[in-house]
C-alpha cells in the first residue's frame, strides 16, 4: 500500500515538474542570453555584463516598466471587482438583457486585439478624451473583465444553492450574502482572475498601442518596437531583472505567510 | 465609481482578515501617485516624438534636452500603417514629430494630415544631400525633411553561395533555391521585388501589370522559407537563412558579427526607403518641433544618429564627417552609379488594396 | 445593512454602466462600420451597403478560417490534456504548498510573451539549443528543422495560452467535495469509473471555461504563430489586421470580425447544447 502511494507521489511530482520545466525553459534561456556578448545573434558569443550596465542607465526602459506595473495592478484590481460582480449577477439574478450580457462577455474575449483597439480608439475620439493614462487604464480594465467573469462564474456553477437559500432563510440580506458567503467561497477564483488579468495587462501590445498617448508609454510597446530592430539583450536583461524581482517577492510572501499557516 | 469602490472594499475587507486597511491605503497611494504623475508632465515645455524603434538614440535625446531644456517624450511605433491608422482615427492625438516613410508622407500630405514646415526656423537645411530632396512624395519638401534612408536588396552568405553569381532579383527565382529564401513580410516591399524584376515601376497601379507580378511572385513562393518583418539580423548572422531580401543597414550591422555576409544592390534597381521628419497637423508644440528638426539637421548630431542606428544618413555634411571606413562602406554609401538605380516609393492610392489583395492570395493559395 | 433591492440595483447597474460604455457602444460602432464603405481619402464613407458581407463568403477566406479553427482546436485539446492532470495535482496538494505552486505557474508569464517567444526561437533554431544538444550527444548527425514548422506554431500557442487553461480547471477541482469521490468508492466504483462518472462531470464547468479562454484567443492570435511558423501561411487574425492597417479597409475588417464572432457563437451554442448536463443551471435559481 505504501509502495503504491509512494509511486503515485513520484509520478505526480515528475509530471508536475515536467510541466514546470516546460513553463520555465524559455525563461532560463532568456536569462542566459542576457549575458550573451552579442548584439543580435541568438548564438552564444561569450559572457558579458554590459547589458545590465546599459540597463542601469536606460531610464526610458525603467520608467516605462513602472508605468506598465501601475496600469497592470490597477487594471487587474478594478477588473476583478467588476468581473466578480458581473459573475455573481449572472448567477443570482434574473434581469433584463441577461443574454446580451453573456454575448458581450463572449464578444470581448473573441474580438481580435486590433478590433478592440481601434473601436476603443474611435470611442475615445468621439468622446473627446485625450489619449494617455486614463484611456489606457479604462481599456485594460475592459478587456480583463470577461476573463475574471468566466473564471469566477465557472466556480459559481455547481455551488450548493442550498447554502444560499439557508442564508436567506436565516434573514441575511443580499449584500451580506455577497460579502460574508460568496466572496470567501469564491476567493481562489477571484485571486485566479486577478492574476490572469494582471498577466494579460502586463503583456498587451496591440490594444495598448491604439489607446495610449504620447505622454504615457508602456513596456510591451517598447519591447515590441525593439524587436523590430533585433531583440537587444538589454531587453533580456530587463526581463531577467523583473523575473528575479517577482520571484523574490513571491518567496518573501510565502515566507511571511508560512508562520500564519503554522498558526492555523 | 462609488459602486466600484464599495465592491472593492467588500473584496478587501472581510471581517476576519487582518491587514486589510493597509491594502486599501496602499492602493489609494498608487492612485494618487499615478494621477499626479500625469498632471506634472503637462506643465513643462515638452515635445512628443513618435518614431520607429531604434531610430532615435537616447544620447541624442539627452543632448537635445540639455541644450534646449525641452523635455522629450519618446514613443515608438512598429509600422507605418499603424501610425497612419492612429493619426487618422484621432488627429488631435498630440504627437509633435513623426518619421513616416516616403509613400506615407505622400499619402498624409494628400489627406491633409501634416503641417507645412516653417523653413525660416531651420538653419541647417543646406546640410542635406540633394539626391534625397525634392522627391515625388513631397515636391519642394514643404512638409517633410529626410532623416535616414535604407535600401532593400539581396543578402548573401558567401560561405554557401558565390555572391558574384547573384546580381539580379531574377536570380532568386532559380529552382536550386527551393525553400531557402527569406522574404520581407511587407506588401509593397515584397511586390517591389516582382515589379522591378519585370522592369515595371515600383509605384505601378495598372491592374493588368499587377496581375502579371502576382503570377510571377506565385512562382517564387516555393523558394521562400520564411517571411519576416523584423529581426532579420539574427536570422542571417545565425545562418538560419543564407540568401534572401534584406536592408543594407541590417547587413552592415550583421556583417560585424558574421563576416561572411554580403549585400547586393540588384542591377535592375532597388527600393530606397526614405524616412522623413514631419509634423502632424494636430501638434501642440510646433515651435519645439522645429527646434528639434533643426537640431537633428546639424552635421554632428546627424552623424551620431547614423552611427548609433546603423542606417545611412541623407545628410551630406554628416556623411563627410564620418570616419573613413564608414563613409566608404559599400553597403551604407554605395557609388553614384549604384544609387542611380535606386527607386523611391510614393503612395499608390486605391491600388494599395489591390496589392494587399494579391499578397493575401499569395499566402492563402500557398 | 443595504436593503436587498438597492444592492441588486447597484450591482447590476454598475456592471451595466461599464459594459455599456466600453463594450456595447464600441461593438455597435463596429457593426455600423461593417455596413459602410471604405473611402480613398477618408477611412469611411457614409454609404450603407451589404457588399462587405457578400465578399466575405468566398472559398479562400473559408480555407483560411478552417485553418485557423484547426490550429485553435489542436491548441485547445493539447492545453486541456496537459493542464488537467497538472491542475489536479496542484489542487489536491497540501494546503501550505498550493499558494506558491499556483504563483510559480503564473510568474513566467509576467515576462513579455514576445521575449519568451524569441527564447523559444533560440531553442528551436537550426543552430539553437535543442539541435546543439542532439548533435553533441550524437543522437543525430544533421540539425533538425524545428523552427518555421507547424509544430513550432502549435508549441508557441500552447505555451502562451496554457495558464488560461490551468487556472479555471484548478479553480473547479479545488472546490470538489472529496465526499463525492469517497461515496462513489464505497458504492464499488473503480478508479476509471470514479474519474469519468464523478470527477469529470463535476469539474466540467472549469474545463468549459478553460477551453473558451484558450480557443477564442487562439483563433485570432497571429503574431506568435507568424514568428515561429515563418509567416508563410495566413490566419484569420492576419487577414483582419491587414484589412484594418495595410488595406485601409475598415469596413471589411469589421465585417470579417463580426462574421467570425457569429460563427463562433453558433459553435458555442452547439457545444453548450450537446455537453453533459451540469449540476445546476443558473436559470433554476430564482
Amino acid at each position: 500500500m505504501n509502495y503504491i502511494k509512494n509511486m503515485n507521489t513520484i509520478r505526480k511530482i515528475s509530471y508536475a515538474s515536467l510541466i514546470y520545466f516546460f513553463l520555465y525553459a524559455p525563461i532560463f534561456v532568456l536569462i542566459i542570453y542576457s549575458f550573451n556578448n552579442s548584439s543580435y545573434s541568438f548564438l552564444w558569443q561569450g559572457f558579458t555584463l554590459r547589458w545590465y550596465q546599459n540597463l542601469l542607465h536606460n531610464t526610458e526602459l525603467q520608467i516605462v516598466a513602472i508605468h506598465s506595473l501601475i496600469i497592470a495592478i490597477l487594471a487587474a484590481t478594478f477588473a476583478t471587482g467588476i468581473g466578480t460582480v458581473a459573475a455573481v449577477n449572472l448567477y443570482r439574478y434574473k434581469f433584463f438583457g441577461k443574454k446580451l450580457l453573456h454575448s458581450l462577455i463572449f464578444i470581448l474575449i473573441l474580438s481580435p486585439d486590433i478590433v478592440t483597439g481601434i473601436s476603443l480608439l474611435v470611442l475615445f475620439s468621439v468622446m473627446k478624451i485625450t489619449l494617455g493614462f486614463w484611456t489606457l487604464l479604462l481599456s485594460h480594465i475592459t478587456f480583463c473583465i470577461p476573463f475574471v467573469t468566466v473564471i469566477v462564474f465557472s466556480r459559481l456553477i455547481g455551488q450548493d444553492k442550498h447554502l444560499l437559500e439557508a442564508a436567506k432563510d436565516l434573514g441575511a440580506t443580499d449584500s451580506v450574502i455577497f460579502r460574508r458567503i460568496l466572496i470567501p467561497l469564491l476567493w481562489p477564483s477571484i485571486i485566479a482572475g486577478w492574476l490572469i488579468s494582471f498577466t494579460l495587462s502586463l503583456d498587451d501590445v496591440i490594444i495598448s498601442f491604439f489607446v495610449t498617448g504620447p505622454e504615457f508609454d508602456i513596456l510591451p510597446l517598447k519591447i515590441f518596437s525593439m524587436t523590430r530592430v533585433g531583440v537587444k539583450p538589454e531587453v533580456n536583461a530587463l526581463c531577467s531583472v523583473m523575473f528575479g524581482l517577482t520571484l523574490g517577492l513571491v518567496c518573501l510572501y510565502q515566507f511571511a505567510m508560512r508562520n500564519r499557516d503554522r498558526g492555523t | 465609481m462609488n459602486m466600484m469602490l464599495s465592491s472593492l472594499r467588500s473584496l478587501l475587507s472581510s471581517p476576519r482578515k487582518r491587514g486589510s486597511k493597509p491594502k486599501y491605503l496602499f492602493f489609494a497611494l498608487f492612485l494618487i501617485l499615478s494621477i499626479s504623475s500625469t498632471l506634472v508632465q503637462a506643465e513643462e515645455p515638452i515635445l512628443n516624438v513618435y518614431t520607429w524603434s531604434g531610430y532615435l538614440p537616447e544620447s541624442v535625446i539627452h543632448q537635445f534636452q540639455q541644450e534646449t531644456g525641452i523635455r522629450v517624450n519618446h514613443s515608438t511605433y512598429a509600422s507605418n500603417e499603424a501610425l497612419y491608422s492612429k493619426l487618422k482615427a484621432n488627429p488631435d492625438i498630440g504627437y509633435d514629430i513623426i518619421i513616416p516613410s516616403a509613400d506615407f508622407v505622400s499619402r498624409m500630405i494628400k489627406q491633409d494630415l501634416l503641417q507645412p514646415l516653417d523653413k525660416t526656423k531651420l538653419h541647417y537645411l543646406k546640410n542635406l544631400n540633394p539626391t534625397f530632396l525634392n522627391k515625388a512624395c513631397d515636391p519642394g519638401n514643404l512638409y517633410s525633411l529626410p532623416y535616414l534612408w535604407n535600401a532593400y536588396g539581396i543578402a548573401v552568405n558567401q560561405k554557401y553561395h558565390n555572391p558574384k553569381t547573384i546580381t539580379s532579383w531574377n536570380d532568386l527565382w532559380q529552382s536550386k533555391y527551393k525553400e531557402q529564401l527569406l522574404a520581407i513580410d511587407d506588401t509593397r516591399i515584397f511586390f517591389s521585388m516582382g515589379l522591378v524584376s519585370l522592369g515595371y515601376s515600383e509605384n505601378e497601379t495598372n491592374p493588368k501589370k499587377l496581375n502579371e507580378v502576382f503570377l510571377k511572385l506565385k512562382d517564387l513562393m516555393n523558394n521562400i522559407k520564411v517571411f519576416n518583418l523584423d529581426a532579420q539580423k539574427s536570422i542571417y548572422i545565425d545562418e538560419d537563412i543564407t540568401l534572401g531580401m534584406a536592408l543594407n543597414g541590417d547587413i552592415y550591422l550583421a556583417q560585424i558579427e558574421n563576416p561572411n555576409l554580403q549585400f547586393i544592390f540588384p542591377k535592375e534597381g532597388f527600393v530606397i526607403a526614405l524616412d522623413s521628419l514631419a509634423i502632424p497637423k494636430g501638434a501642440k508644440h510646433s515651435d519645439n518641433a522645429h527646434r528639434f528638426i533643426d537640431f537633428v539637421l546639424q552635421a554632428e548630431v546627424s552623424k551620431q544618429i547614423s552611427l548609433e542606428t546603423g542606417f545611412s544618413t541623407p545628410n551630406r555634411a554628416a556623411e563627410l564627417a564620418m570616419p573613413d571606413n564608414i563613409r566608404n562602406n559599400p553597403f551604407l554609401y554605395p557609388t553614384k552609379e549604384i544609387m542611380k538605380r535606386g527607386k523611391f516609393e510614393i503612395d499608390v492610392g486605391e491600388a494599395a488594396r489591390l496589392y494587399e489583395h494579391y499578397f493575401e492570395r499569395l499566402k492563402m493559395e500557398h | 445593512m443595504i436593503p436587498d433591492k438597492t444592492f441588486r440595483a447597484l450591482s447590476i447597474s454598475s456592471m451595466w454602466l461599464w459594459l455599456m460604455i466600453f463594450a456595447l457602444i464600441p461593438s455597435f460602432l463596429l457593426l455600423m462600420t461593417s455596413l459602410l464603405t471604405h473611402g480613398d481619402n477618408e477611412l469611411l464613407q457614409l454609404r450603407l451597403t451589404l457588399n462587405n458581407y457578400f465578399s466575405v463568403f468566398n472559398l479562400s477566406y473559408f480555407k483560411v478560417f478552417l485553418r485557423s479553427i484547426m490550429l485553435a482546436s489542436s491548441c485547445t485539446v493539447l492545453c486541456l490534456l496537459l493542464a488537467y492532470p497538472f491542475s489536479y495535482i496542484l489542487a489536491r496538494s497540501e494546503a501550505k504548498y498550493k499558494r506558491i505552486l499556483l504563483l510559480l505557474v503564473i510568474i513566467p508569464f509576467w515576462t513579455s510573451s514576445l521575449i519568451r517567444s524569441y527564447a523559444i526561437v533560440a531553442i528551436l533554431k537550426t543552430n539553437g539549443i535543442i539541435n546543439h544538444f542532439l548533435l553533441w550527444t550524437g543522437i543525430i548527425s544533421q540539425p533538425l528543422q524545428l523552427l518555421y514548422t507547424h509544430t513550432a506554431t502549435l508549441l508557441g500557442l500552447v505555451y502562451t495560452l496554457l495558464p488560461l487553461m490551468i487556472f479555471p480547471i484548478y479553480s473547479s477541482i479545488e472546490k470538489l467535495d472529496t465526499r463525492f469521490i469517497d461515496a462513489a468508492r464505497d458504492l464499488g466504483a473503480n478508479k476509471t469509473q470514479v474519474f469519468f462518472k464523478v470527477i469529470l462531470p463535476l469539474t466540467f464547468p472549469g474545463i468549459l471555461a478553460g477551453s473558451i479562454l484558450v480557443f477564442l484567443p487562439a483563433m485570432t492570435l497571429f503574431y506568435i504563430p507568424d514568428l515561429l511558423g515563418g509567416a508563410k501561411t495566413i490566419l484569420i487574425g492576419n487577414i483582419i489586421q491587414n484589412q484594418f492597417l495595410a488595406a485601409r479597409n475598415w469596413p471589411m475588417g469589421a465585417t470579417i470580425s463580426i462574421v467570425l464572432t457569429l460563427i463562433m457563437s453558433i459553435v458555442l451554442i452547439f457545444y453548450w447544447r450537446t455537453s453533459p448536463k451540469r449540476q445546476d443551471s443558473f436559470y433554476e435559481l430564482h
